[in-house]
C-alpha cells in the first residue's frame, strides 16, 4: 500500500490552539520557580560610575540582585562560519554591561524575586550612576574616520567589509549609454513575534542536568554556547522548545538572557523563569534590516544592463551578535538578483552604531537588496522610457542559461525559469488591463501606481540535518529532528514526507523537534531550510530502516510493508519492527541554493493625507516542490503582510541621543487586517536537482520583493519628479506628503 | 429622553469594598469563569489576566500588557475586553469567558472551526484573543456587516496571518450562525 | 510590565468616594473604565497611591436630552455614544467621535468621564467637547463646579480639575436650529491616536449661508483649539468650494503645531487643511 502525502495540502492540527491548551513558555511552571527581571541602560552610551544594588536587594521577596561583577567575563558567539572574521571576537556582547553601556537596553542587572510584580518593583530601585558619552547613531557617519567609537579599543566601527566582484566593471560602465547613481536607505525595523522571548531554567539535583524551557530555532547551537559560557557539558544541558508564538528570525537566537537565566538557576539552585515584556522586547530583541547604499547601475540605450558598483553601510548596533556579520553579508549576496550582468562590484560594511543588535529578519539580506536593485531598475526604465517590466523581461537570465554562475564570487543560480515565473506573475495580475485600470483612474483624479520586483532568495543553508525515526511499540513512530516549529506547519509538512516514504498512514507518524536530548545534532529553523535539510534526512532516515526491513526479509525495498509494528514481505514473511532498531539519515549541503521570486502592487495614495493604501498585491515563488501548497501559500501570504507593514508603517525610531521612540506596538505599527488587501499568492514548482525532494526554501519569500515591489508602485503613482525622489522606506504618510510637496 | 445603551453597561454585581485594600493586602473574591465559581485571591495590582493565568487558565496570553494586542481579550459579562487592562478585583461578581470555554459556546464552536477550515492561525499566540473578540461580537451583533466584522478585528494584532484569514473565517462562522441567511 | 502597587476601594456612592479621596490624598486616583489609566500603570508612568474605582457607581451613566441641551453622564462607555443613533444631526460629531476611539473592546469600556479627564492631545472627545462648547461637571465635597470646555484641560495629560474632585458628566448646550456637526481625524492605522483631527458645528441661515462656526482641532498643540480665523471667514457664507478651501487654508495657516518623530509640524498642518476641508464638505454636501 502506498501512501501519498508529498503535494497534498493536509491539514495541521491546530486544536491546542483553539481551545487555549497550547503552552508557550509562559505557561510552564516549575516547583519554587523565581522570577527575573532584567535592569536595562536607560541611556545609550556611557561609563558605568556605579550600580547599587542594596536598596534592591532588601526589599520584601528579593532574592538576589547580579551584576556584571558576579558573572564571568564571557560573550555570546556566533553561529555561522560563514558570519565570522578573524575580528568579530572583538564586538562581541557580554550578557551584562561590563563598564561601559552602549546601546539603550543593554542588560546591567538581573532582580530575583520570588513574584514577578514585587522583581519589577525592586528592577526599579537599582541605582544606576552614568557618565554619559557621545552618540554614533547613523550608519553613513559611524563609518567616517574622527567619530566616536562603538569599541574604542578596536580602533574602528567597522565589524568587516564584504567584496564581492564579477566580470570587469570599468569597463562594462565605459561601454554604458547610461548611467544612474543614487543613495538608497532601508529603515531599521524587526519582526515582533506575537509572543515576547522567554525562559524557565531549572537544575535537576539528582543528575545536575540543566533544562532550559523557551528555546526555539536554534536550540542545538544555544546548548553549545551556554555549555562553552556555562563551562558545563553539553549532555548536561537539555533545551526544550515549548510552542512558539512566532519567530521570524529574531526569536531562539543565544541572547544575553539565555546565558543570565541559566546562570541563575544553576547558582541559585532553584528554577528561574524570564518572560520578557513588550517594551524590553523593542530594545533587547535583534533589530534588522537598516542600511544605506550608495548604487550605481550601467546601461545600454536599449534596456540591456551592463553592470552595477554598489557600497553600502550595514548597521551591526552596537554589538555583533550570534549572527556575526550576516547583515553586511546577506545584502551582498543578494544585490545581482536575476539579472544578466556582465559585470559587478559590491563592498558592503557593518558598521557599529550605540542602538540595539541587529540581527536577520525575514528575508535577511535579500529583502534590503532587491529594494535598492529595484528602485533603480525602475529609474533607469523610466529614464529609458521603457516599461519596466519591458526592461526586466530583456535581462532576465533564461532558463537555458541556467546553472548561472557569478564567479568568483560563490553565487550560483542551480534551477528555474526567471523569465517563466516573471511572465505569469504579470499574466496572473492582468498586467495589461492593470495598466489600463490604472490609467482609467487617473484620470479620474486618483493617484494609484503599479509596482513590481523580481529577486532571487538564498535558501537551505546547511551544513547539514540529521534525523532518526524510531519504532514506537504501538506500530507508530517518532520522527526526531534538529529544526524547530515556530508556528508555521512544519510539524506537519515533515510529517508528510516521513510518512510517504515509510509508506505509513501519516497518523502513525509524529514528529519530535522538542528536545536537544533526542537528536545529537541540529542547526536549526533558519534560512528556509527546514523543509530542505530535516525533509531530506527524514526521506533518508525512511529509506534506511526500509532498507533494515528488506535485508532481513531478503526482498528489495520497495517490496517491504510497514504495518501493525511489523515488517512484511509480499510472501507474508515479517519481523517486528522493534528488532530493526532505528532509521537515521543525515542529508548535506555544502552549498546554498538560491531560488527566484517576484512580486507586484497595485497601491493608491489619498492625496490628503499621504496614506498608501496596497489595493492589490501578488507574490511568486519557485519553490522547488511544494510538500503542502496550502501551508506554504499561508506562508508566504504571512510573510507578504509583513512586508506590507515594513514598507508604508513600521519604524524602529531613534531620536539623537540614541533613545528608542517606537517601544510600544502602538508606536511601531504591523499592519492590522484593516490595511492589508487579500494577498494572492502564485506557487512555481521547477524541482532543483540539488536534493532528491527537489525543494527549494520558501517560508521567508513572500516578504522578499514585497517592499521593493510597493515602493516602485508609490513612485509610480507619484509620477516621474516625485517618483525620482523615492530613495528610502518606509513610506509612511508623512513621507508620502512630504514627497507630494513640490521639490 | 434617555439614550443611554445599556447592551454597553456591563457592569454586574452591587459588590462594594468600601474600606481600604491596602498595596500588599490579598483581596478574596469570587468570579465566574466559564459557568464554574472561581475564588481568586490577589492584590490589588493584579490585573485580571494574572489572575486568570494563575488558575491555570493559560489561554489567555500576555502579548503587550498594555493594551495594544488584544491576545488577552475575554468576555467579562458577555463583552469582550482586553485582561491586562482590568484589574482582577474590578471583575469582583463579574461572569468571564475565555478560550477555554467547555462546552464551548455555539459561537466559540463555530469560530474554532472556521479557524482552523480557513487557515486563521499559525503559531496561535494570537488566537484565544481574535476567538473571544469574535465571540463577543457575533453574540453582540449578529448581523454585522463584513466592513464592521473587518472594523471591529483590526483591534487586534496577528503577525503570522495578517488578519485577513481570520476575517474570513470569522465571516463563515457568523453565516454559519445565522442559518447562511448573510 | 506590571502595575505599582496602590490602595484600592470600590464605595458604593459618588459622595463615598468623594470622601475616600479627599482622605487619601493628591496622589489618589480614579478608575472607571481604565482604558487610559492601565496602560500608565502598566509603564509605571502614573503611580497613584490610592485608586478609587468608581466604574460601577449607579446614575454616573445616562445619556439624555433636555431643553438645556445634551448631559453626557462620567460613566458613559464610548460604544455607548458610538451606538446612539438619535446623536444625529447636531450631536454627529459626538458620536462619529466615539466610533473613532481606540478598538472596539476599549470602546465597551472605556468611558466619557475617563477619556476627557485624561486629556490626551491626541484624543477624540476633548476635540467635540471643545466645538460644541461643552461644560464639564466637576464634584467635590463643597458640591459642584461648571467648566467650561475652553478652561478644563490645561496641557497634555492634565486637566483643572483638583485632586478631590470628581468628573461626573458634560452638559452640551442646546443647538440653535439648523445646526449640525462633523468630526474628522487621521490616524497612520486603525485604532491608532490620530495624529490630528477636527470637530465642526455649523449653524446655517434658511438660505444655506452660515449663521456660525465653531471648528476645533486636535493633536495640534497641548489641548484642543479653536481654528478662529477659519470660524470668521465662514461667516456669512454658502459653503462654495473657495469658502471651504479658504477655511481650511487658515485653520491650517492658524495654528502651531508641535511636532514628534512620527509626525512633523508641517505635516501635521497639511492634515488640519485637509480633514477640515472634508469635514466641511460633508457638511455642504450630507444632509
Amino acid at each position: 500500500m502506498t501512501y501519498s502525502y508529498i503535494g497534498a495540502s493536509v491539514e495541521r492540527d491546530d486544536s491546542p490552539f483553539l481551545d487555549g491548551s497550547a503552552c508557550y513558555v509562559a505557561d510552564v511552571d516549575r516547583e519554587g520557580q523565581l522570577y527575573a527581571r532584567v535592569v536595562r541602560s536607560p541611556v545609550a552610551h556611557a561609563r558605568i560610575v556605579s550600580v547599587d544594588v542594596a536598596e534592591a536587594l532588601a526589599q520584601p521577596g528579593v532574592i538576589t540582585v547580579i551584576t556584571a561583577a558576579d558573572v564571568p567575563d564571557v560573550r555570546i558567539p556566533i553561529r555561522l562560519p560563514m558570519a565570522e572574521t578573524p575580528d568579530t571576537h572583538k564586538f562581541l556582547q557580554p550578557p551584562l554591561a561590563r563598564e561601559v553601556v552602549r546601546y539603550v537596553g543593554e542588560p546591567i542587572a538581573v532582580v530575583v524575586a520570588g513574584d514577578p510584580y514585587l522583581a519589577e518593583d525592586a528592577a526599579e530601585l537599582v541605582d544606576l550612576e552614568f557618565d554619559e558619552l557621545d552618540v554614533v547613531n547613523d550608519v553613513v557617519s559611524a563609518a567616517c574616520a574622527g567619530t566616536t567609537l562603538v569599541h574604542p579599543e578596536t580602533g574602528t566601527n567597522l565589524v568587516a567589509t564584504v567584496p564581492l566582484a564579477f566580470g570587469e566593471v570599468e569597463e562594462a560602465f565605459a561601454r554604458a549609454d547610461i548611467v544612474l547613481r543614487d543613495r538608497l536607505r532601508v529603515h531599521r525595523h524587526t519582526a515582533v513575534p506575537m509572543e515576547t522571548r522567554g525562559l524557565l531554567a531549572e537544575v535537576d539535583q539528582g543528575t545536575g542536568v540543566l533544562t532550559l524551557w523557551g528555546a526555539a530555532k536554534v536550540k542545538h547551537f544555544t546548548r553549545q554556547a551556554l555549555s562553552g559560557m556555562l563551562g558545563i557539558g553539553r549532555d548536561r544541558i537539555r533545551l526544550v522548545e515549548n510552542h512558539v508564538g512566532g519567530g521570524f528570525g529574531v526569536r531562539g537566537e543565544p541572547y544575553p538572557e539565555d546565558y543570565l537565566i541559566a546562570f541563575l538557576a544553576l547558582r541559585l539552585g532553584r528554577p528561574v523563569k524570564w518572560i520578557e515584556d513588550r517594551v524590553e522586547h523593542f530594545v533587547a530583541t535583534n533589530h534588522a534590516r537598516e542600511q544605506e547604499h550608495d548604487f550605481e547601475v550601467a546601461a545600454t540605450a536599449d534596456g540591456r544592463l551592463l553592470a552595477f558598483r554598489d557600497r553600502a553601510w550595514c548597521d551591526q548596533g552596537a554589538y555583533v551578535r550570534s549572527q556575526g556579520i550576516l547583515p553586511a553579508l546577506l545584502p551582498a549576496l543578494h544585490m545581482p538578483g536575476p539579472y544578466r550582468w556582465q559585470a559587478f562590484s559590491v563592498e558592503t560594511h557593518g558598521v557599529l552604531t550605540h542602538r540595539t543588535p541587529v540581527g536577520t529578519y525575514r528575508g535577511p539580506g535579500m529583502t534590503e537588496a532587491t529594494f535598492v536593485r529595484e528602485r533603480m531598475l525602475d529609474r533607469l526604465a523610466h529614464e529609458l522610457r521603457l516599461d519596466p517590466a519591458d526592461l526586466r523581461r530583456r535581462n532576465l537570465i533564461e532558463s537555458g542559461q541556467l546553472p548561472w554562475s557569478f564567479k568568483p564570487t560563490p553565487i550560483t543560480y542551480e534551477s528555474g525559469d526567471f523569465p517563466a515565473g516573471f511572465e505569469r506573475l504579470l499574466d496572473q495580475a492582468g498586467y495589461a488591463d492593470l495598466r489600463e485600470q490604472r490609467d482609467a483612474r487617473r484620470a479620474r483624479g486618483e493617484c494609484v501606481g503599479i509596482g513590481f520586483a523580481a529577486y532571487t532568495e538564498i535558501g537551505g543553508i546547511g551544513p547539514f540535518e540529521e534525523a532518526r525515526i524510531v519504532p514506537r511499540p504501538d506500530g507508530g513512530f517518532v520522527a526526531h529532528v534538529g529544526v524547530g516549529s515556530l508556528g508555521q506547519g512544519v510539524e506537519t509538512v515533515l510529517a508528510q514526507i516521513a510518512a510517504e516514504k515509510l509508506g505509513v498512514p501519516m497518523e502513525a507518524v509524529t514528529i519530535d523537534h522538542h528536545d536537544t536530548s533526542e537528536l545529537a545534532d541540529g542547526f536549526g529553523a533558519f534560512a528556509s531550510r527546514a523543509t530542505t535539510l530535516a525533509g531530506n534526512a527524514l526521506a533518508l532516515a525512511a529509506e534506511d530502516l526500509r532498507g533494515r526491513a528488506a535485508a532481513k526479509l531478503g526482498v528489495p525495498s520497495a517490496d517491504v510493508r510497514l504495518s501493525g509494528g511489523q515488517a512484511t514481505a509480499p510472501s507474508g514473511a515479517s519481523v517486528p519492527l522493534a528488532d530493526l532498531g532505528e532509521g537515521w539519515g543525515r542529508f548535506d549541503k555544502p552549498h546554498p541554493s538560491f531560488s527566484f521570486g517576484a512580486a507586484l502592487s497595485l497601491i493608491a495614495i489619498d492625496p490628503g493625507t499621504g496614506q498608501v493604501r496596497v489595493l492589490r498585491h501578488l507574490v511568486l515563488h519557485d519553490v522547488g516542490r511544494a510538500i503542502n501548497p496550502k501551508l506554504l501559500r499561508r506562508q508566504l501570504a504571512g510573510a507578504a503582510a509583513q512586508g506590507i507593514g515594513a514598507a508604508v508603517l513600521e519604524e524602529l525610531l531613534y531620536d539623537e541621543y540614541g533613545q528608542p521612540l517606537s517601544t510600544l506596538l502602538a508606536d511601531y505599527r504591523m499592519p492590522t487586517v484593516e490595511e492589508l488587501p487579500d494577498i494572492e499568492v502564485i506557487i512555481e514548482e521547477r524541482p532543483t536537482p540539488a536534493n532528491p525532494l527537489g525543494v527549494k526554501g520558501g517560508g521567508e519569500s513572500g516578504m522578499v520583493g514585497t517592499p521593493a515591489a510597493i515602493a516602485n508602485a508609490v513612485a509610480d503613482a507619484l509620477g516621474a519628479a516625485a517618483g525620482a525622489r523615492l530613495w528610502r522606506l518606509p513610506l509612511t504618510p508623512d513621507r508620502v506628503r512630504e514627497l507630494l510637496r513640490p521639490a | 429622553m434617555t439614550y443611554a445603551d445599556h447592551r454597553a453597561d456591563h457592569h454586574s454585581g452591587p459588590q462594594t469594598r468600601d474600606s481600604w485594600l491596602e498595596p500588599d493586602d490579598r483581596a478574596q473574591f469570587d468570579l465566574v469563569v466559564n459557568d464554574q465559581p472561581v475564588h481568586v485571591r490577589a492584590p490589588a495590582r493584579c490585573t485580571l489576566a494574572d489572575a486568570l493565568r494563575q488558575q491555570g487558565l493559560i489561554g489567555t496570553r500576555l502579548g503587550c500588557e498594555q493594551g495594544s494586542c488584544g491576545a488577552c481579550t475575554v468576555l467579562l459579562d458577555g463583552q469582550p475586553i482586553r485582561s491586562c487592562l482590568t484589574l482582577a478585583v474590578q471583575a469582583e461578581g463579574c461572569t468571564l469567558e475565555t478560550v477555554e470555554q467547555a462546552p464551548p459556546s455555539r459561537e466559540l464552536h463555530a469560530l474554532r472551526r472556521a479557524f482552523h477550515q480557513h487557515g486563521a492561525l499559525q503559531c496561535g499566540f494570537c488566537t484565544s484573543g481574535f476567538l473571544m473578540l469574535a465571540v463577543g461580537l457575533l453574540r453582540d451583533e449578529p448581523d454585522a456587516t463584513p466592513e464592521r466584522v473587518r472594523e471591529v478585528l483590526s483591534a487586534n494584532l496577528c503577525r503570522c496571518t495578517g488578519g485577513v484569514p481570520i476575517l474570513r473565517a470569522v465571516l463563515a462562522a457568523q453565516q454559519e450562525l445565522t442559518g447562511g441567511d448573510r | 510590565m506590571k502595575p505599582p502597587p496602590f490602595a484600592y476601594c470600590r464605595p458604593a456612592s459618588v459622595a463615598e468616594a468623594l470622601s475616600l479621596a479627599a482622605e487619601a490624598g493628591e496622589d489618589a486616583k480614579f478608575i472607571a473604565g481604565g482604558q487610559s489609566l492601565m496602560p500608565l500603570l502598566a509603564l509605571r508612568m502614573s503611580r497613584p497611591s490610592h485608586l478609587i474605582d468608581i466604574n460601577r457607581l449607579p446614575g454616573l451613566a445616562d445619556l439624555r436630552q433636555g431643553s438645556d441641551g445634551l448631559h453626557v453622564g462620567a460613566l458613559v462607555r464610548h460604544a455607548a455614544l458610538e451606538r446612539c443613533d438619535r446623536l444625529s444631526g447636531p450631536w454627529r460629531a459626538l458620536r462619529e467621535a466615539a466610533a473613532l476611539i481606540g478598538h472596539y473592546p476599549i470602546r465597551l469600556r472605556g468611558t466619557f468621564g475617563g477619556s476627557t479627564a485624561h486629556a490626551d492631545p491626541s484624543a477624540e472627545l476633548p476635540v467635540v467637547a471643545t466645538a460644541m462648547n461643552a461644560t464639564f461637571i466637576a464634584r467635590s465635597s463643597q458640591g459642584d463646579r461648571e467648566i467650561p470646555a475652553s478652561d478644563f484641560f490645561a496641557g497634555p495629560l492634565m486637566t483643572v480639575l483638583e485632586p478631590a474632585e470628581l468628573l461626573i458628566g458634560a452638559r452640551f448646550p442646546a443647538p440653535a436650529p439648523r445646526t449640525r456637526s462633523v468630526f474628522e481625524e487621521f490616524s497612520p492605522r486603525a485604532g491608532d491616536f490620530a495624529f490630528a483631527s477636527t470637530a465642526v458645528t455649523l449653524t446655517t441661515h434658511d438660505d444655506g449661508r452660515v449663521r456660525s462656526a465653531r471648528i476645533a482641532l486636535g493633536g495640534v498643540g497641548a489641548v484642543p483649539v479653536r481654528a478662529g480665523e477659519a470660524e470668521n471667514v465662514l461667516q456669512g457664507e454658502h459653503l462654495t468650494d473657495g469658502a471651504v478651501r479658504e477655511a481650511a487654508r487658515r485653520a491650517a495657516a492658524g495654528c502651531d503645531p508641535s511636532h514628534d518623530a512620527h509626525a512633523g509640524a508641517a505635516y501635521r498642518r497639511e492634515l488640519i487643511a485637509t480633514l477640515v476641508e472634508r469635514a466641511l464638505a460633508r457638511l455642504r454636501e450630507e444632509p
